[in-house]
């Protein structure tokens, strides 16, 4: 081994506590991007095998009905590969709790089984019901509510109980995440299900005798797929088109990239931070190890070693530190990436199609690493190349000292305590090192406010769109279209304080070549549960013909308030219509657009024709309306709160690693900021110790830099955070669901308690190093 | 004789600026160097020896004159050819010996040989300057003389053609001091290096060929020695 080599390894031996630390830094950072590249590959793989296995449907068109025959000449468009008819149909279940109001959503399979979406058998269990009484439940519902095969479940179609026997159970490709609709902030497997029927159970249960209402659709080529709805538009539409959905927007597909995207994105920016701060602390660490190397440097250069010869010499410190980190890191990464991908699918409820080790994501991560510690470490121990060997043979001359501004304004600087005027002199003479910690620091405390902020939005998204902008107790859907007298039928039923009609309809808004399929929701203009509220948070009333739409739709179709928009009816016979957007409002789950329900009603459908109603009512409407025909689903905001509350005791594990990764990084730029604090001011603090200052003293002076440092890291820190925050939520939004921008005190108060936290135990860790420093032989060092 | 000149100093000047300050730290010193001389340039302090040196030695450049060695003009030198003349031409004993702490002795002497071409048997060195049995020892654990030995060693292992000496005993007590001048000694008369001595140490000159007085960044006085006495008897 050369020389040269071997005084690094001996060098990185004498300062291992450091060498350690930053390394941690740079494991961390690799375990993250490989765990997170490589579960994120994964799961796509294993979610693209399944999605292939059960050949799932590229579009999904729901109609008010279908004749069977029709089906063929549906085959015949151009572009469409393979069509299956179906019902699906959401009903309530009898469950034993008779408190508890549980749905499940009908389905029925051809026999055998069918071709497009088929299922996935669970644990050998059939596919396909073969009697009219039998059903396949979906797993994740099934194991929610511990149902197993041949047991009885019981839901009401059209007011009269069904007992039908489970068949068996298994999981579908359309359902890995299990949401009942765009509204449902979390999956709630206990309370809502699926259950596949025989086709003509209930074609003849439901009233469907030899139709259908919905079909899925194989397309030959996905890239076409625009096309081919509007093929299918144009000759279908005398079925009652409601909505076509593609693939990519189905509920349990897109939340599913978005859960992806959001992993995708965690493997690169959390890395990317924490290499960054891993660079300030090798860039300091190495400018301080060159400046205490100053002579050696200059023998180096007596003896014939040139400028790239040294100035690699310090930079390979910076990469033992990459490589050593890298190793560590991606060894981690691959070990954990398999348990994490296991974690992932089984909570997606997809069979894992084999764990893919890409060995570009570790040459990447090397590479990255190598670059990100060569660079900071030549930017480190640039200050070799100006050593000359002639002066370094000499001690270093004093840097020229000035005065400071603030010593300018005496009657301040007079009444500084002397301690605190060595702190704040020693802060000013390494000004740039000072504020390359305090970024590192900030940096650290922003990834504290990221996980508090997403607890709080959570709480916070719900509380508003379940408190503020929709204030009823109760939300009834209708299975059929009603006529308003049905208010009356249901107040005579229950004890509501107030009961308002809804009117949800599925359109397509047009704007250009922009289109969106959205609920249009008609609720009455003097609403007494629908708060909206724009942009500025100023209230809005609906007006007597305008539409309001989400920002998310607004942003999609790139309509401004004011804009003119076509609403595209999928009833037959009914015309499309032109609509002025009167204005853009807050809302943070599902994609609406509301209008008044009068105006709705003239404009784009029957007259007296309402699908649900919204209900501010202390009574238990779920047991009273059980057995009330017509009526598909009773949600109440209770329900969706009791879930909401256990699901944030999940989230809690999130936000720990997350404050652990701040911590990390706060704790590791600390300890380091100080060892090397010490090691350059060894002369100073020995002469501060003959003076009378005892090791509390000094330790207490260290503490006194420290502390101003995460002060000003924190100040700096809320900014940075906010900004993080802002990112996170321009990343996570969707037209599905829009994170809230909270920048509320809390958050950024726990973040600066955490770190304040991590910084102590950091100065603590330190505690060992001042209390055992040699002053006399400090003393007698020539250089400092 | 023409063929005997190992380096030719022909009015060289320094000069520094330090702030608005000019400093002339050395001016118009000319000359020559024979191979296999034994020369000791005396001076105080701030005279402008270690100046000198550090130019003899490629570890500076001159504000105008010329350095020659062995026919090549090394104040033209970049900072490339400057840095291999360093390699394989000179070799450097400083006052703080300035070994690298963390390697033995015998590391430290790799260090320098590893990287040129005609280095000497690094054993045979270590026994030639008497550490032949403690080159597995590191700076912390030897005395100031050893440690010097091995500054030496590691000067000589390179085979230069010339080792430069910065006041080589300063940091050491009389006795080691002796021993350190009797094997540079040696090394000048049984392996005809060419050695250069810089010391404040008047009582050095006399085992010195010949003598450079230095003052004030001038050389007042060269001298030489018709009778260098050897370093056994020199007394301060």
């Amino acid at each position: 081994m050369k020389k040269l080599d071997l005084r690094l390894l001996r060098m990185i031996k004498q300062s291992k506590g450091q060498f350690v630390s930053v390394t941690v830094i740079v494991a961390v950072a690799l375990c993250i991007y490989v765990m997170f590249s490589v579960t994120t590959i994964n799961i796509d793989n294993a979610v693209k095998h399944y999605y292939r296995v059960t050949n799932i449907n590229d579009l999904i068109i729901e109609l008010i009905r279908i004749p069977q025959g029709a089906l063929e000449a549906l085959k015949t468009v151009d572009g469409v590969a393979e069509v299956q008819g179906r019902i699906s149909i959401d009903v309530p279940l009898q469950v034993s709790n008779e408190d508890e109001k549980v749905n499940i959503r009908m389905i029925s399979l051809p026999d055998g089984g069918g071709i497009i979406n088929k299922l996935y058998a669970v644990d050998g269990s059939t596919d396909h019901p073969d009697d009219n009484k039998d059903v396949i439940l979906l797993e994740q519902f099934a194991k929610a509510r511990s149902i197993t095969t041949d047991d009885i479940i019981t839901p009401r179609i059209n007011g009269r109980l069904h007992e039908l026997k489970v068949a068996g159970v298994a999981s579908s490709s359309e359902f890995i995440y299990l949401m009942e609709n765009e509204q449902s902030l979390l999956p709630a497997p206990e309370k809502f299900g699926v259950a596949y029927a025989r086709e003509s159970f209930l074609q003849s249960t439901f009233g469907y005798r030899g139709s259908y209402n919905q079909v899925m659709v194989t397309v030959d080529d996905y890239a076409d797929i625009d096309d081919v709805i509007d093929l299918i538009e144009k000759r279908f539409d005398k079925y009652g088109i409601k909505k076509i959905t593609k693939l990519e927007d189905q509920l349990s597909n897109d939340v599913l990239v978005q859960k992806i995207d959001g992993i995708e994105m965690m493997s690169s920016i959390l890395p990317m931070m924490f290499l960054l701060v891993a660079a300030i602390i090798i860039s300091i660490m190495l400018s301080r190890i060159v400046n205490n190397d100053r002579m050696a440097i200059g023998v180096l250069k007596a003896l014939g070693y040139g400028n790239i010869s040294v100035l690699s010499h310090y930079t390979k410190y910076a990469l033992a530190i990459g490589l050593t980190g890298s190793i560590i890191g991606i060894a981690g990464g691959l070990l954990l990436a398999n348990p994490m991908s296991q974690v992932f699918v089984s909570f997606f409820n997809i069979p894992l199609a084999g764990i893919e080790i890409q060995y570009g994501y570790i040459i990447n991560g090397i590479l990255l690493t190598s670059i990100f510690c060569i660079g900071s470490g030549l930017f480190g121990a640039r200050g070799v190349i100006h050593i000359m060997p002639a002066d370094s043979m000499r001690p270093e001359a004093p840097k020229a000292g000035k005065r400071m501004m603030i010593e300018r304004v005496v009657f301040i600087w007079k009444h500084v305590p002397f301690s605190w005027k060595m702190v704040i002199r020693n802060i000013m003479r390494n000004k740039k090192r000072f504020a390359f910690l305090v970024l590192g620091l900030a940096m650290a405390y922003g990834i504290n406010t990221v996980p508090l902020y997403m607890s709080q939005a959570m709480v916070s998204m719900f509380e508003m769109q379940y408190g503020e902008y929709q204030k009823m107790d109760y939300t009834i859907d209708f299975s059929v279209p009603q006529n308003k007298r049905a208010i009356t039928d249901l107040s005579h039923l229950i004890d509501a304080e107030y009961i308002e009609p809804r009117l949800d309809f599925p359109f397509e808004l047009v704007n250009g070549w922009r289109k969106k399929s959205v609920s249009l929701i008609g609720v009455p203009r003097d609403t007494r549960f629908y708060i909206f509220k724009d942009k500025e948070d100023d209230l809005i009333s609906l007006p007597e013909k305008g539409i309001f739409i989400t920002e998310a739709i607004a942003k999609e179709l790139r309509v401004k308030k004011g804009d003119m928009i076509t609403v595209k009816s999928f009833i037959p016979g009914k015309e499309d219509i032109t609509l002025q957007v009167t204005d853009i409002f807050k809302q943070y789950l599902g994609a609406n657009a509301y209008m008044d329900i009068e105006a709705m009603e003239r404009l784009l459908l029957d007259k007296n024709m309402i699908t649900g109603v919204s209900v501010a009512s202390n009574d238990d409407l779920k047991e009273k309306l059980k057995d009330v025909k017509n009526i598909s689903s009773v949600r109440s905001v209770g329900d969706m709160m009791q879930a909401f509350v256990e699901y944030l005791d999940t989230m809690n594990l999130a936000i720990m690693a997350y404050l652990l990764f701040g911590g990390i990084l706060g704790f590791a730029l600390i300890y380091n900021a100080t060892i090397i604090g010490i090691s350059e001011r060894i002369n100073e603090f020995a002469s501060l110790r003959i003076m009378g200052f005892d090791k509390k003293d000094i330790y207490s002076m260290i503490t006194k830099e420290n502390s101003v440092m995460a002060g000003i890291a924190i100040i700096v820190g809320i900014p940075l955070g906010a900004a993080m925050i802002n990112g996170m939520v321009e990343s996570f939004s969707s037209d599905m669901i829009t994170f809230p921008v909270i920048l509320a005190p809390e958050i950024f108060i726990k973040a600066a308690a955490a770190s304040v936290v991590f910084v102590a135990i950091a100065q603590l860790a330190t505690l060992k190093k001042v209390y055992n420093i040699n002053f006399i032989d400090a003393l007698k060092s020539r250089i400092s | 004789m023409q063929s005997n000149i190992l380096m030719k100093v022909e009015n060289v000047s320094k000069d520094y600026r330090m702030g608005e300050v000019k400093v002339n730290a050395l001016q118009e010193a000319s000359f020559e160097i024979n191979e296999g001389e034994f020369i000791v340039i005396l001076g105080p302090s701030g005279s402008g020896k270690s100046t000198l040196l550090n130019i003899l030695g490629g570890m500076d450049l001159p504000t105008t004159g010329k350095v020659v060695v062995k026919g090549e003009e090394i104040n033209s030198y970049n900072d490339r050819k400057l840095t291999a003349y360093r390699r394989d031409k000179v070799g450097f004993v400083f006052q703080f010996y300035n070994l690298m702490a963390n390697l033995t002795a015998k590391e430290n002497v790799e260090l320098a040989t590893e990287m040129c071409k005609n280095s000497l048997n690094i054993d045979e060195v270590m026994e030639e300057v008497g550490l032949a049995e403690r080159k597995d020892h590191f700076p912390s654990q030897m005395s100031g003389g050893e440690q010097q030995r091995v500054a030496i060693a590691r000067a000589v292992a390179k085979n230069p053609l010339l080792l430069l000496c910065d006041e080589p005993t300063g940091a050491l007590d009389y006795k080691t001091g002796l021993l350190i001048l009797s094997l540079l000694h040696k090394i000048n008369r049984q392996h005809n290096k060419t050695v250069v001595i810089i010391t404040h140490n008047m009582a050095i000159g006399d085992m010195a060929d010949r003598v450079i007085k230095m003052r004030s960044g001038r050389i007042v006085e060269i001298r030489e020695n018709e009778n260098p006495i050897p370093p056994e008897r020199i007394e301060w």
